[in-house]
């Protein structure tokens, strides 16, 4: 396992690498100037060269990100050039924010898709099934945007029972009550479109693996179906699940960005775009850093535990 | 029907199949009216061929019918009536009363848990033994089922193990809960003809040990005439013979019967391997002949190289086949035989060695001239089911070499097409149409055709007949003796089937890890071996004659218990 | 059909007494019939109604997509206005049936030029193991990363508008298809029938050719529905984050923007094109699974 693990890490900090000069390199391209941004519309060229020489940005493009990657491994993550706090700060802030919801609306998508999908296959009904699939469907088919809205209006508006949006006052800790509050209308927002691919993803492996020869094997020995899925079934449906899911967290990520916008949620996604527009390059490298190193790490995390799970990698060949 | 003498009719048979029928949405049923009786301790043998519903009447004991399948008549285990149970009833029966193993081993068993969890789970099932109980049970099961080491193999995964032991470890859950009947559905179709012999003599200890009748589905009459005592033939979904094991193969009443043991390729008797040592090593043709194939020292390697795990699938051959001669390769799983074949059909990279079609290097031809060379060469491969392109009529199939290499014009291709679709004996009317509407033995015929549309110096046939039938790759066989004798190519013909190479070759080479252990003409390989290897291989092929086993009996490859 | 069927099972020519060759029964249902009825006909209703109100827009709208009639601000639906106005005097009927437009081009231009550029370059990078592995690590990396963050990095670089939709679609279909084709070559590949053709003569251009490429369609259409409905979301994403359509150019997206915007003051605005954009996407979606179930049959 850990061998298995040596051997991926490579590959993975290669792409780490590239991916953090590119985003570098490419930030830097994009039209628009922080200087004039800064400076304003009047400002004198030895203004401008001053400010230019004090944001370092008359250097080097390759000094720059010497600069810059060293001064990441300091643990200092540079000063917003718009919104003038420390990065670090402001990622902070923002990142508890975006974590909280993605991962709450993680675990709602997987709880239901479990459920869902060994009811489905347990029950193996005509009714359920098709009740299911269409449920399933359609809340593929909504667009996150038109359910966060509809969410609002029914729960918000015309039945004020949940707020319609921003984030407890306190924190999340501070009253959790008022938290779930919170992060009910949002977490279930986000989590329809993936909790709806997953189900439908785990309904689908879960038939593949009944159609298996050694289900025969087991249904003539005498095993309930139940206990097939549940032992068996579920089991083996496991490893390419753990894969699925990697790729719905990332789903999950950019679909918060939307989430955020809609129910004025403070988290990354907003920083996102506001700093892209304010072309505040210390933040955007930052937080597009941070996306692609979460990737990475999620599909490192996802191959790993699929290895794990799957004994014929984990262990050797045959006798 | 002959009958043997019934004991006691006081108590009722075992199993009481009555006018059992089955049927799908399809207008053809898939069983008419069977019944079948098997008695306390007995084996039976269900034999027939594909369609003959055999295996249908076996999972109707069972309760695992398909969805949608409509059972009528009756199925009594001691005078109980099995069919129609619902399904929480039926699973009180299943592994208990009666049991079942299937025919592939590779996926019978779940991949991701370990052998002892596995027939922990077939116990727990039933209740009573868990914990420490039902390991000492799981051991003792392995015991009973011959695998070595059992302790230590409690922890395995079924990757871990051979297909012979996989088999072995199936059979262990299967008798987990002492059923008083075993179905087993062509258990050893799929394995290695060594492993065969174990799996079959090991069936025939447990019913003598532990008392279990066994009711066998099989199209192999070696293994009949092997294991059974009584046969019941089915045709069609119809009972059309039934006989002690004895008496079907001294005198086969029904026609259908006849004919099924008249199609089992055979293996040199007694009499013809007394002349089979007189026969001649040396080849008849000058060195100065062009061979039609030649193999030089050749190696091929399985697995990169980058990864470390390099394997030999060929170890250094040499072998000569001279034109119009066929080359008979045969060995078990993991031999080379379709590595060598393969090599020559020009499909598989060589790692060391020369490879000489005609006498020219395939390999190191380029270009136009390997294209040319290719033309000379002919490919018929083992699986009847993707041997031709589902969205190719066959016309355009059996057409397509021309196609490629542009030959004639389209009147003339047409021509040739009509020509060979003739040669295979099937009817123009098959020409527009698709593969799918064909049967196995049909599609490998049309196979067969394209194979011959341009007249090829050498074929390279895999196991061509493999899926097959019985009575159909007789036909095949046949059918493919006659062309090579007619066209004169030469042909490299591959089989784990000694018999069926036997029918077929002139020569035969004897493969094991990659290296070749005898050579020579195959009446006398098979009739006279000198080496150890091919009397082991021959010795473990099951003979469709039921006086032999009594002869040679249980007394098989003791030495390779383990495997 | 069935007569061939039962023709069949009789002996075959020259050989009497043939006995039982079992083979496949079912004729598997060709994937048109599965869009004739059931799921796979209620999506293309859906989706051709959509279609024909977008490509009857000059038609049936009675105003231009950015005429401003005088007095009518955020009227609520009535006779002159079936959808209302928005605030600044536009018909809003009008400016939906004009925004499927933009959608449709999106749907029926993009995805497919992205399909067609990924399934060319798996192709032919599948072909030989050094370009597939480099391939398949650049496709992993873009799936990997998620649509939305990728458009916002996009527009940073191009500036919104139709353009940048167009491009993060294409962009985003490529690997997709890419790696959708490169499945399928491996497998078709292996195929005992293409085997044959190699050994014959037939190089890789022919084998790609002929046998590959139309046994892999099947695949590909089904992609391409499901692929069609996640475009006409990624638009709608994008013009709702404002990094689509500029103004005043109407896209079903940009549309509802508008009208999340005026939700308290006229929540009628946006439940037109809402209804469009749900009814498109599953459309799309139906016709997907339909494609898809009559595969595995």
């Amino acid at each position: 396992m850990g061998a298995y693990l040596l051997r991926r890490l490579p590959s993975a900090l290669v792409v780490l690498a590239i991916a953090s000069f590119g985003i570098f390199a490419l930030v830097r391209m994009v039209p628009g100037d922080p200087v004039s941004t800064l400076a304003g519309p009047d400002a004198s060229p030895e203004a401008r060269a001053a400010i230019r020489a004090d944001l370092g940005l008359d250097q080097p493009l390759v000094t720059q990100y010497v600069a810059w990657l060293g001064q990441l491994a300091r643990g200092d993550f540079g000063t917003s050039y718009r919104i003038g706090g420390s990065v670090k700060d402001l990622v902070a802030d923002g990142a508890v924010n975006t974590i909280v919801l993605t991962v709450t609306a993680l675990l709602l998508a997987m709880a239901v898709a479990l459920v869902c999908s060994v009811l489905a296959v347990v029950l193996d009904n005509r009714w359920v099934n098709a009740t299911l699939s269409f449920g399933n469907t359609l809340a593929i088919a909504l667009p996150t945007f038109v359910t966060g809205l509809v969410l609002i209006l029914l729960f918000a508006v015309v039945f004020p029972v949940l707020p319609a949006g921003g984030t407890p006052p306190d924190g999340f800790l501070a009253r959790p009550d008022l938290s779930v509050q919170y992060l009910l209308l949002p977490a279930v927002c986000l989590a329809l479109g993936a909790g709806a691919a997953l189900t439908r993803f785990l309904t689908e492996s879960l038939r593949t693996e009944l159609r298996q020869p050694y289900v025969t094997t087991a249904r003539a020995l005498g095993i309930s179906r139940r206990r097939i899925v549940l032992t068996q079934a579920l089991r083996n449906a496991l490893p390419s699940a753990v894969t699925v899911l990697g790729i719905q967290f990332g789903t999950l990520l950019g679909g918060a960005v939307l989430v955020e916008a809609i129910f004025t949620w403070p988290g990354l996604g907003g920083l996102i775009e506001e700093a892209i527009s304010g072309r505040d390059y210390p933040l955007v490298q930052v937080l597009l850093l941070l996306s692609v190193m979460v990737f990475v790490v999620i599909q490192l995390f996802t191959d790993v535990i699929h290895a794990w799970l799957d004994p014929r990698i984990r262990i050797g060949g045959a006798a | 029907m002959h009958d043997e003498p019934k004991g006691t009719d006081v108590t009722p048979p075992l199993l009481e199949v009555t006018d059992l029928g089955i049927s799908f949405s399809h207008p053809r049923p898939a069983v008419r009216s069977v019944s079948v009786t098997v008695e306390e301790g007995e084996v039976v043998a269900l034999v027939g061929e594909s369609g003959s519903g055999k295996s249908m009447t076996a999972r109707a004991v069972i309760g695992l019918l398909p969805d949608g399948a409509v059972a009528t008549g009756s199925v009594r285990l001691r005078g109980e009536e099995l069919l129609g149970l619902p399904e929480d009833q039926m699973i009180r029966y299943r592994g208990t009363r009666v049991a079942m193993v299937f025919q592939e081993p590779q996926t019978a068993l779940n991949p991701v848990r370990t052998v002892g969890w596995q027939i922990g789970e077939a116990l727990r099932a039933h209740g009573g033994v868990r914990g420490k109980a039902a390991k000492a049970r799981a051991v003792e099961l392995l015991r009973e089922v011959e695998i070595p080491d059992p302790e230590e193999r409690l922890g395995f995964y079924p990757h871990q193990l051979s297909g012979g032991q996989k088999q072995r470890v199936v059979l262990a859950l299967a008798l987990a809960n002492e059923p008083d009947l075993l179905l087993a559905d062509e258990p050893t179709t799929a394995l290695d003809v060594t492993v065969q012999a174990e799996i079959l003599a090991l069936l025939r200890r447990i019913r003598d040990r532990t008392g279990t009748a066994i009711l066998i589905i099989t199209h192999n009459m070696g293994v009949v005439a092997h294991l059974a005592d009584r046969v019941v033939v089915l045709r069609q979904g119809e009972v059309v013979e039934e006989a002690s094991t004895r008496e079907l193969f001294a005198d086969p009443q029904h026609s259908y019967t006849r004919q099924l043991l008249d199609a089992v390729p055979r293996l040199p008797t007694p009499e013809e391997r007394v002349h089979a040592v007189t026969v001649d090593d040396v080849p008849p043709v000058g060195t100065d002949a062009v061979a039609a194939l030649e193999y030089d020292d050749v190696r091929v390697h399985y697995g990169s190289r980058m990864r470390g795990r390099v394997l030999p699938a060929v170890d250094g051959v040499t072998l000569r086949l001279e034109r119009g001669q066929v080359l008979g390769l045969v060995g078990e799983s993991g031999s080379g035989k379709t590595t060598l074949g393969r090599l020559a059909a020009g499909l598989v990279p060589l790692a060391g060695g020369t490879v000489r079609v005609g006498g020219e290097d395939l390999v190191r031809a380029r270009g136009r001239r390997r294209a040319d060379l290719r033309r000379r060469l002919a490919f018929v491969h083992q699986d009847p089911e993707a041997s031709l392109d589902p969205r190719f009529s066959i016309a355009e199939a059996i057409r397509e070499p021309l196609d490629v290499h542009g030959i004639g014009s389209r009147k003339e291709r047409d021509a040739r097409v009509a020509e060979l679709l003739d040669a295979v004996r099937l009817p123009q009317s098959f020409l527009q149409r698709r593969p799918r509407e064909l049967s196995g033995g049909q599609r490998q015929r049309v196979a067969l055709a394209r194979a011959l549309t341009l007249d090829p110096q050498l074929l390279i046939a895999d196991e061509p007949t493999s899926a097959l039938d019985v009575s159909v790759q007789a036909e095949v066989l046949e059918l493919f003796a006659d062309l090579q004798r007619r066209l004169g190519f030469a042909c490299v013909f591959i089989s784990h089937d000694l018999a069926v190479v036997n029918k077929v070759a002139d020569h035969v080479a004897v493969l094991r890890s990659g290296k070749v252990v005898e050579l020579g003409p195959a009446a006398r390989v098979f009739g006279a071996p000198s080496h150890d290897y091919t009397r082991q291989l021959l010795a473990a092929v099951p003979v469709p004659d039921p006086t032999v086993r009594d002869a040679t009996g249980p007394a098989l490859r003791e030495q390779h218990i383990a495997s | 059909m069935s007569e061939s069927l039962i023709d069949i099972a009789a002996p075959e020519a020259g050989s009497p007494g043939s006995p039982d060759d079992q083979f496949d029964h079912r004729r598997r249902p060709g994937i048109w019939t599965a869009l004739r009825r059931g799921k796979g006909l209620a999506g293309l209703i859906l989706i051709g109604v959509v279609v024909a109100l977008g490509l009857l827009a000059p038609v049936l709208a009675p105003h231009s997509a950015t005429e401003q009639i005088p007095g009518a601000n955020l009227v609520g639906p009535s006779g002159a206005h079936w959808f209302g106005t928005d605030e600044v005097n536009r018909d809003i009927f009008s400016r939906t049936l004009y925004g499927i437009r933009t959608d449709l081009i999106v749907v029926f231009l993009a995805v497919p030029i992205g399909a067609a550029i990924g399934i060319l370059v798996g192709l032919i990078s599948s072909w030989w193991t050094f370009t597939d592995v480099v391939a398949q690590r650049l496709f992993d990396l873009v799936l990997a990363f998620p649509t939305l963050i990728l458009a916002i990095a996009l527009t940073a670089f191009v500036g919104p508008g139709l353009r940048t939709v167009f491009f993060v679609i294409v962009a985003v279909e490529l690997p997709v298809f890419g790696r959708l084709t490169r499945t399928s070559v491996r497998t078709v590949r292996e195929m005992p029938y293409v085997e044959a053709a190699h050994v014959v003569g037939a190089g890789s251009l022919w084998q790609l050719r002929r046998h590959v490429l139309p046994n892999s369609m099947e695949p590909l259409l089904v992609q391409l529905a499901v692929s069609m409905s996640v475009a006409v979301f990624v638009e709608g994403a994008m013009s709702f984050l404002g990094l689509g359509v500029r103004p005043p150019q109407p896209s079903l997206g940009s549309l509802i923007r508008d009208g999340v915007r005026n939700m308290y003051d006229a929540p009628f605005f946006a439940v037109g094109p809402l209804a469009l954009v749900v009814a498109l996407v599953l459309g799309l979606l139906l016709v997907s699974q339909a494609l898809a179930e009559a595969r595995r049959a």
